[in-house]
C-alpha cells in the first residue's frame, strides 16, 4: 500500500460518520434502483417462461356460443398458430365457512388430452381430466389460499339452477389469472372471486353448451400481424354473439402486469435521481471541507513532486470509498426490499414462481452511475485544489468577507440579535450550498407526502365508492337477463328491505377513431341504492333520454356533453345507435355508463328485463338470506358490498403500508444525513470562531445555538417548500397512474402535511444534537493560537 | 442570546476593599499528561495581582505565560496550588462556574484578533454586551479604542491594527475586572501596536482594569506597573517600575 492510500485510510477513519451519511444517501437511491430493476427482471423473465411453458395465448375473445365446427374457420384464418376453444361461465359457489355466496368463473378443460393453450399449471393434486371424470373441479391458488381448501375438500356450485358438489382434485394456476381478479375490478378479492377448471363435457352439458364453445385464445404465427388476425377474428365469430376479439395488451391479467412494469419502470429513474443528486452534493460538501482543511499538505504534497494527476486521484478515491459503502449498502438494501415486494405481489399476481432475481447488470451500472455522482460532485473541488500554485497553498486562506444579509440591506431588521444575524449571512454568502441543503431537506418532506397522499386517496375512493355510490347491502345478478317482475322474488327474499332493478349490457361506445367497450348500467331515474355521482358530489338524475359515461371515458374518447356517441350493443340483437352524452360521472375504478333503466330496455328492443337489483337487508336476518341466496338456482352472482370494501381496504392498506414504511425511513436518512453532514463542515469551518465564542464567555448551548442556527432557518424554509414539492409529486404520481382500471383522487390532508413536517424536524433535530455533541471536543486554548 | 443566568461570582467590591488582591495565586502548577510523557508547564507559582495594576508577562516561548494565562481567564485548571478570584476558588470551579466568570470578569484579546467575520465591528462588541450583566454600549466602547467612524465595517474590510482594536473594544465592552492579553501586537507592526497597546492603556488607567499583557517583547515591560518573567515554568524575575513609562515613550 502506498503511503498515499495509507493517507486516505486514516483520513477516512477521521471523517467515518460523514462518510457513513453520504453513503447511506446513496444508498437509498441505489436500493430503490436496485430493487426495481431486479423486480423488473424478476416479473419480465417469470412472466416469459410462464406463458411460453403454458402457452398462453395471444389473442382473445368472449362470445355467447358457437358450434365447435367454426374452430376450424379459426385454424384457417392466415397468421393463427394455434387455436382453443372452450368454455368459460360464472357461477354462484357455496364454500364451507363462508357465509355469503362466493362467484366462481369455471373454465372448461379439453375433452382429450391437455389444453393446447392456456395450460393450468398443477400446485397440487392434479387437473380433473378425462372423458368420464364427474364430480372434480380444480381450484386456482388464490382462493384456495384463502379459504384453506386443499385437494379432496368439497364446494357446492350452482350450475345452470342445480346445486352440485364437487370434490377438488387439485389446486392449479393459469397465465389468464396471474391476476386472478373479476372482470374490472381494481384489486382482487380472493375471498369471494376465484377461477376453476372441471371437463369440458360435465359443464357444457350443464349448460346446454354441449358442441359449441364461448371462449377462444389462439397464438399468432411468427410475422402474422395482431390486428388482421383480430379483424378476421371479429368476421368468423361475428354471427355468434362475440364481443370483440383483443389482444395480449388489453388481457386484464396480462396489463396488470405490464402497469406494474411501468411504475417499477418510473421509480427506477426518478428516486435514484433525486438520491444520488443530493449524495453527489454531499459529496462535493465533505470533500470540498476536506480539501481545504488539507491545503497544506497539498502544497506539501505538489512541493515534494507528487503529480496534480497524483492529488487528484487521492481526493477521488476518496469518494470512491464513499461509493464502495453507497453500493455495498444499496445493495443488501435493495435485495431486502426487493424481496419484501416479491412477497408483497403474491397479493396481486399469481406465477408458478416469483423468485427475486438480483440484476447483476445492474449492480454494475449502480456502481457507475454512483461513482459518476460522486466524481461529479468532487470534481471541481479537486480541480481548485490541484490548480493551486504550492507557495499560494501554503499561506492561509484569506478571511472571508461578508456583508449585511438581503433582509437587513432591505432595512429591516434591526431587532434581530448577533447571533441570528451570523446565520443570516452565512447562508446569503453560500447560496448554492444553502439552496441545496434547503432542497434536499425539501426532497426529504416531500417524499414523505406522497405515500400518505395514496392512503388518503384510497380512503376517500372508499368512502365515496360505498358511502356515496353504492349503497346496497348486496348486489344480485340473475343468470341471464330476466323479466322485470323477478324483482318482486327479490323482495320476499328473507330480510329485504328495498330492491332497485338494474340492467347490464355489453356495449361498444365508439366517437370517431376510439372505441372502448363496457357495460352499460340501467338503472331508475333516481335510485336510492346504485346512485349517478356526478364531480360535485351531487346525484344525478337520469333523464329518458341520452347516456351518462364517467368523466375519464369522457377524457378517452374526447367528447363533452352534448355530444354524440355510437353504441354498439354486443348482446342479443346487434344494433348500433346514435346517443347523445347528457352527463358525467365521477369514479375512480373501470369505466361506466349510465342509461335509465326503461330507455335502455327500449333501446334493446326486449321489453322491461332486468339483469339483476341491489338490496338492503336487514342485518337481523342476515344469515337467513344468505342461506335462500345460496339456494336460489337464478343467482349467478352476489356481491356484497362490505366484504369487497374489506377486502380492499385490506389489500391497499399491506402495501400502502409497505410503502409508507419505505418512504419514512428515505426521508429520515436524507433528513439525518443532510442535517448531521451540514452540521460538522459547519463545526469544522467555523471552530475557531466557535472557540472564541466559548472563551468570550458563550456557555455550551449558546455557541451550539450559534452552530445550528442556520440549520434551523434552512429547515424552516425548507418544510413548506417540502411539503409544496410533495403535492407536486403526489399530483405528478397520481396522474401517472390514472388509468382505465384505476384512479385515485389527489388528496392532500393537514395530518400528512403535520407528519411530514414533524418526521423532518424531528430528523434534523436530532440529528443537530448528534453532532452537536462534539462541541465538547472544541479546544477552547486553541482560539488563542495565532493563525499561522 | 438572553440575559446572562444568575451569577456564581462574588458582587463587585467595594472601595474599601480596594487592596485586597483580585488574583491570589498560591504553589500554582500544571502538568500536562502523565507518567513519562508528563509535561510540567507551570510549576509552584505565587502571584497576587491588584485592581488597577497594569501587568506585563515576559518570557520565551514554553515559558509557561500563555499557561498561566489561560489559568487566569479560566480556560485551564490547575493540578496543584490554589488560584482565587476575589476569594472564589477558580481552581475548583466547574464547567458553569467558569463559563459565568469568562462572561462577566475576564476580557481577552487574542493575538489573532478572533472577530466573527460575519458580523460588523459593532456587532462583535453587541454579540458579547448581548450576553453580560452590565455592558456598556458597543458605540462607547468602540469610541474608547477610537473606532467610532469604522463601527459598520466587517472585519475582512479593517486593517489588522483596527481589528485588534474592536477585539480590545468587545474585550471591555463588558466592563470587566480583568483584560487578558495575548500577544495583543504580535501579528501588527511597530506603529499600529502602538495604537493597540496605548487603547489598552488608556482602559488599564481610565476604568481602573487590572491588564495582564503577555509577551515576548521585553519593551513593553516599561509600561508596566509589574513586570514577571517566566522560565521553564516558574517566575525568574519579579519587578516593580518606579514610573509607568507612556507607550509612546517607549524605546521602539
Amino acid at each position: 500500500m502506498s503511503l498515499l492510500d495509507r493517507k486516505l485510510l486514516r483520513d477516512l477513519r477521521a471523517l467515518k460518520s460523514q462518510a457513513l451519511a453520504v453513503a447511506l444517501v446513496m444508498a437509498c437511491g441505489l436500493a430503490m434502483m436496485i430493487m426495481t430493476r431486479s423486480l423488473i427482471l424478476s416479473l419480465d423473465t417469470t412472466r416469459d417462461t410462464y406463458y411460453r411453458e403454458n402457452r398462453f395465448g395471444e389473442v382473445f375473445a368472449r362470445l355467447k356460443r358457437a358450434p365447435n365446427a367454426v374452430r376450424e374457420q379459426l385454424v384457417a384464418i392466415p397468421g393463427v398458430a394455434a387455436v382453443q376453444t372452450g368454455i368459460a361461465i360464472q357461477v354462484t359457489l357455496d364454500v364451507p365457512g363462508l357465509p355469503e355466496p362466493a362467484v366462481g368463473l369455471i373454465n372448461s378443460l379439453p375433452e382429450r388430452g391437455e389444453p393446447v393453450l392456456n395450460r393450468p399449471y398443477v400446485r397440487a393434486g392434479r387437473l380433473p381430466l378425462g372423458r368420464t371424470t364427474r364430480g372434480e373441479l380444480a381450484v386456482g391458488e388464490a382462493f384456495a389460499e384463502s379459504h384453506g381448501l386443499k385437494p379432496g375438500d368439497t364446494l357446492a356450485a350452482i350450475l345452470n339452477g342445480t346445486k352440485q358438489t364437487f370434490r377438488l382434485s387439485g389446486i392449479v394456476l393459469s397465465p389468464e389469472f396471474v391476476f386472478e381478479a373479476p372482470p374490472g375490478a381494481a384489486l382482487p378479492d380472493n375471498k369471494t372471486y376465484g377461477v376453476f377448471w372441471m371437463p369440458y363435457k360435465e359443464l357444457a352439458t350443464a349448460f346446454q353448451l354441449y358442441g359449441a364453445f364461448n371462449n377462444v385464445s389462439l397464438t399468432l404465427a411468427p410475422g402474422a400481424s395482431e390486428g388482421e388476425v383480430i379483424a378476421a377474428v371479429n368476421r368468423v365469430l361475428a354471427p355468434y354473439g362475440a364481443r370483440g376479439a383483443y389482444g395480449r395488451s388489453h388481457h386484464p391479467s396480462h396489463r396488470r402486469v405490464d402497469d406494474e412494469i411501468r411504475v417499477l419502470q418510473g421509480l427506477s429513474v426518478a428516486f435514484p435521481l433525486v438520491f444520488l443528486s443530493v449524495a453527489a452534493f454531499m459529496t462535493n460538501s465533505v470533500m470540498s471541507r476536506q480539501i481545504a482543511l488539507q491545503r497544506e499538505q497539498i502544497a506539501m504534497l505538489k512541493a515534494c513532486g507528487f503529480s496534480n494527476a497524483q492529488v487528484g486521484a487521492h481526493y477521488f478515491k476518496f469518494s470512491l470509498a464513499i461509493v464502495f459503502v453507497g453500493v455495498g449498502l444499496g445493495a443488501v438494501g435493495g435485495i431486502v426490499l426487493g424481496h419484501r415486494l416479491v412477497e408483497m405481489y403474491h397479493l396481486f399476481f399469481r406465477f408458478p414462481q416469483l423468485d427475486f432475481v438480483l440484476d447483476s447488470r445492474v449492480l454494475v451500472a449502480a456502481a457507475g452511475v454512483s461513482a459518476l455522482a460522486a466524481f461529479a460532485g468532487v470534481a471541481g473541488a479537486v480541480r481548485r485544489a490541484v490548480r493551486l500554485p504550492p507557495a499560494e497553498a501554503m499561506r492561509p486562506e484569506a478571511p472571508a468577507s461578508f456583508r449585511p444579509a438581503l433582509i437587513e440591506r432591505l432595512g429591516g431588521a434591526r431587532w434581530f440579535t448577533a447571533s441570528f444575524r451570523m446565520a443570516l449571512r452565512n447562508i446569503e454568502r453560500r447560496p448554492v450550498r444553502s439552496g441545496l441543503t434547503c432542497l434536499a431537506l425539501a426532497l426529504a418532506t416531500g417524499i414523505l407526502i406522497v405515500p400518505n397522499s395514496f392512503r388518503d386517496g384510497v380512503t376517500y375512493v372508499i368512502d365515496f365508492q360505498w358511502d356515496i355510490v353504492q349503497r346496497q347491502t348486496v348486489t344480485l345478478t340473475l343468470v341471464e337477463p330476466g323479466p322485470a317482475r323477478a324483482i318482486a322474488d327479490f323482495r320476499h327474499l328473507p330480510g329485504v328491505e328495498l330492491a332497485e332493478p338494474f340492467r347490464y349490457v355489453p356495449i361498444e361506445l365508439r366517437a370517431g377513431p376510439v372505441m372502448r367497450r363496457l357495460n352499460l348500467q340501467g338503472l331508475p331515474a333516481r335510485g336510492t341504492l346504485s346512485r349517478v355521482i356526478d364531480a360535485e358530489p351531487r346525484q344525478l338524475t337520469l333523464p329518458a333520454h341520452g347516456i351518462v359515461i364517467s368523466a375519464k371515458l369522457a377524457d378517452i374518447l374526447h367528447v363533452r356533453p352534448g355530444d354524440e356517441v355510437i353504441a354498439k350493443v354486443l348482446e342479443g340483437r346487434e344494433r348500433e345507435l346514435s346517443v347523445p352524452i347528457v352527463g358525467l360521472a365521477e369514479d375512480f375504478a373501470g369505466m361506466a355508463a349510465y342509461m335509465e333503466l326503461h330507455a335502455l330496455n327500449r333501446l334493446l328492443l326486449e321489453g322491461d328485463r332486468i339483469s339483476g337489483a341491489h338490496l338492503v337487508v336487514n342485518a337481523g336476518l342476515w344469515p337467513d338470506f344468505l342461506a335462500a341466496v345460496k339456494n336460489t338456482p337464478r343467482a349467478a352472482g352476489c356481491v356484497i358490498k362490505n366484504s369487497i370494501r374489506d377486502g380492499f381496504r385490506k389489500t391497499t392498506a399491506e402495501s400502502i403500508g409497505l410503502l409508507q414504511n419505505m418512504y419514512l425511513v428515505f426521508a429520515t436518512i436524507v433528513a439525518f444525513g443532510i442535517i448531521y453532514n451540514s452540521a460538522r463542515i459547519s463545526l469544522s469551518e467555523r471552530a475557531r470562531e466557535l472557540a472564541t465564542l466559548r472563551v468570550l464567555g458563550f456557555s455550551r448551548g449558546e455557541v451550539g445555538a450559534v452552530l445550528v442556527g442556520e440549520l434551523v432557518l434552512l429547515t424552516l424554509v425548507a418544510l413548506p417548500l417540502g411539503l409544496l414539492i410533495g403535492s407536486g409529486f403526489a399530483k405528478v404520481i397520481l396522474a401517472s397512474v390514472n388509468t382505465e382500471t384505476v384512479r385515485l383522487p389527489l388528496v392532500l390532508t393537514a395530518s400528512n402535511y403535520a407528519f411530514a413536517v414533524l418526521v423532518v424536524a424531528l430528523a434534523s433535530a436530532l440529528s443537530a444534537l448528534f453532532a452537536a455533541r462534539k462541541l465538547a471536543d472544541i479546544n477552547l486554548v486553541s482560539a488563542l493560537k495565532a493563525l499561522d | 442570546m438572553t440575559a446572562a443566568p444568575a451569577s456564581p461570582l462574588p458582587p463587585p467590591p467595594a472601595p474599601a476593599a480596594a487592596r485586597e488582591p483580585i488574583f491570589h495565586v498560591r504553589d500554582l502548577a500544571r502538568v500536562y499528561g502523565e507518567g513519562t510523557a508528563a509535561v510540567t508547564a507551570l510549576r509552584g507559582v505565587d502571584l497576587d495581582l491588584f485592581r488597577g495594576e497594569l501587568i506585563v508577562l515576559l518570557g520565551a516561548s514554553g515559558s509557561g505565560k500563555s499557561t498561566l494565562l489561560n489559568q487566569l481567564g479560566g480556560l485551564d485548571s490547575p493540578t496543584h496550588g490554589t488560584l482565587f478570584y476575589r476569594g472564589w476558588n477558580l481552581g475548583t470551579a466547574d464547567e458553569a462556574g467558569l463559563t459565568h466568570f469568562r462572561r462577566d470578569a475576564v476580557g481577552f484579546v487574542f493575538q489573532a484578533y478572533n472577530l466573527i467575520p460575519s458580523l460588523t465591528a459593532r456587532e462583535n462588541v453587541a454579540l458579547i454586551t448581548e450576553i453580560c450583566r452590565d455592558p456598556m454600549a458597543p458605540e462607547d466602547a468602540l469610541e474608547l479604542v477610537g473606532l467610532t467612524p469604522r463601527m459598520d465595517h466587517f472585519p475582512a474590510q479593517l486593517s489588522g491594527g483596527e481589528q485588534q482594536r474592536v477585539a480590545i473594544a468587545r474585550a471591555i465592552a463588558k466592563r470587566p475586572e480583568v483584560l487578558l492579553c495575548d500577544e495583543p501586537t504580535g501579528a501588527l507592526d511597530v506603529h499600529t501596536g502602538i495604537t493597540v497597546l496605548e487603547a489598552i492603556e488608556r482602559i488599564n488607567r481610565d476604568l481602573g482594569t487590572l491588564a495582564v499583557i503577555i509577551t515576548h517583547n521585553a519593551i513593553l515591560a516599561d509600561m508596566a506597573d509589574r513586570v514577571f518573567t517566566l522560565s521553564d515554568g516558574r517566575i525568574i524575575n519579579a519587578r516593580t517600575n518606579a514610573r509607568r513609562g507612556s507607550v509612546r515613550d517607549l524605546a521602539w
